[in-house]
């Protein structure tokens, strides 16, 4: 899996492979251009940056907090470099400074704009930050981790793709130990089952169960 | 070779400078990332006596708004000397040479960041002289593009500083404060991009013919080389160290 740490301008391979994430081309060879791990498969290099913040991209579904009200707008901190916008003429209800919401960016344009779609506030729960790069691991393959981090806390929990995760009833300390345990090990294999273990052996009074709500039953019988 | 009334040798017979270095041999250096916990980025460096604290704030939305450009993103570049770092104090006030200074290495700086990736942005580098003895501008910009790399902005290569000169009629790196005031000193501050051997600062003010620029370029060169040695062990250490405790959870 990951392989080792690179820094930018370090040479990852001389061969002709494809470019994935944070590499660029000098003179036929591929070049990190960021601190992170470099990953190598047979036909595609790429880097996973180990610091950085959140870019926005099509269709991510991010959690924004409101930070100014214009007279048309309302301005969106989506713990980017840039600030999104919402048009009020999209909206219902109104939204207020300080109101989180939950939105899918459509678009991005060529000064990293975000528009954004899909938006619904957020009422009670808590919101914790965590690294944006480690936001995959999070979510694990197919919301696998998701999951796990659902049933193990009981918590009714929204991950957003720029490090921030809503959560909401639920054992919320167990949530936040689990989060920083999978930021902790992000990088190493088989993370999902044993995150599985480590909830295993918190759920041993077997007092979390009864704390799923009913609807979640729902979903996870339906997974199965 | 020899001083009018005083006779300094700086280069003796056996190639030994005053502090016993070599004519292409560097002062020790010391490089920490991620010293300023509220930066996005930082580095601490020790370069002989010269201290610097570079810290990189951004990229964020640009401000006054009519400095934003559409294309790129703004590189604001602050060097600074404390008013304790130098023998006699120094005016706290930004005076003509530090504008001077923060200008061209913003702008060399500018040649390895990706500013095209954020455009409307403004990233903001904040470097700090705490000691100083020849050298600093060079040491400054080390320090910001070890900053640079520590917030995870993308760049192309890590900016390389190193200063070579002429002291008594030799070429030499990486001066000190007594090598010039050596009589016919020349200082030549440079930065390279060490992957492609891109120079992206260069500074000149005093008396090389063409053939002693074009040595002391490539002395200097190589010199950055190992300065790019060092600033990347710098960074791989901050992370090597978490991951090894990652690795024994596993």
């Amino acid at each position: 899996m990951p392989g080792r740490i690179v820094v930018p301008g370090e040479l990852i391979t001389e061969e002709r492979k494809l470019r994935g994430s944070h590499t660029h081309i000098q003179g036929g060879k591929i070049y990190s251009d960021c601190l992170g791990l470099s990953r190598e498969g047979n036909d595609k290099v790429s880097v996973i940056p180990l610091q950085g913040k959140y870019m926005p991209y099509m269709n991510d579904v991010i959690i924004g907090v409101i930070v100014d009200e214009r007279m048309a707008v309302y301005i969106v901190d989506i713990n980017s470099y840039y600030n999104a916008v919402i048009p009020k003429r999209l909206l219902r209800d109104p939204l207020r400074v300080g109101s989180t919401i939950c939105a899918k960016i459509i678009s991005v344009n060529e000064v990293n704009e975000a528009d954004l779609t899909g938006i619904r506030e957020f009422f009670g729960g808590e919101i914790f930050l965590v690294s944006p790069v480690k936001v995959p691991r999070i979510i694990g393959r197919n919301n696998s981790m998701l999951e796990v981090l659902r049933k193990g806390t009981g918590s009714t929990i929204m991950v957003g793709r720029n490090g921030r995760v809503w959560a909401k009833d639920g054992n919320i300390e167990l949530l936040v130990e689990a989060l920083d345990k999978i930021q902790r090990e992000s990088h190493t294999e088989h993370l999902t089952s044993r995150m599985e273990e480590f909830f295993g052996g918190k759920l041993k009074g077997g007092a979390r169960k009864d704390m799923l709500k009913p609807e979640l039953k729902k979903g996870s019988e339906a997974k199965k | 070779m020899t001083g009018k009334d005083k006779k300094i040798v700086y280069v003796d017979k056996g190639g030994k400078r005053l502090d016993g270095r070599k004519v292409n041999e560097l002062r020790p250096i010391k490089i920490e990332a991620g010293v300023v916990p509220r930066a996005d980025g930082s580095a601490y460096l020790e370069w002989g006596q010269n201290k610097v604290i570079a810290a990189v704030y951004g990229p964020k939305e640009c401000l006054p708004k009519h400095k934003a450009n559409p294309y790129k993103a703004v590189i604001n570049y602050t060097y600074r000397m404390a008013a304790f770092s130098v023998p006699d104090r120094k005016n706290p006030r930004p005076g003509r040479r530090e504008m001077e200074i923060s200008k061209v290495s913003g702008e060399a700086l500018q040649q390895a960041v990706m500013v095209e990736n954020f455009p409307n942005a403004m990233i903001n580098v904040d470097v700090e002289i705490f000691d100083s003895n020849a050298g600093t501008r060079v040491a400054a910009l080390t320090a910001a593009s070890v900053a640079m790399a520590d917030a995870g902005i993308p760049m192309r290569d890590i900016v390389s500083g190193v200063s070579v000169g002429k002291a008594g009629g030799n070429i030499i790196v990486d001066l000190t404060k007594e090598e010039e005031d050596a009589e016919d000193a020349v200082d030549v501050p440079l930065a390279f991009l060490p992957n492609t051997g891109e120079l992206v600062l260069l500074q000149l003010d005093g008396l090389l013919t063409e053939k002693e620029l074009k040595d002391a370029i490539k002395l200097g060169e190589e010199a950055a080389k190992k300065v790019q040695g060092l600033q990347a062990a710098a960074l791989k250490k901050k992370y090597s160290e978490a991951l090894k405790v990652k690795e024994a959870v596993k």
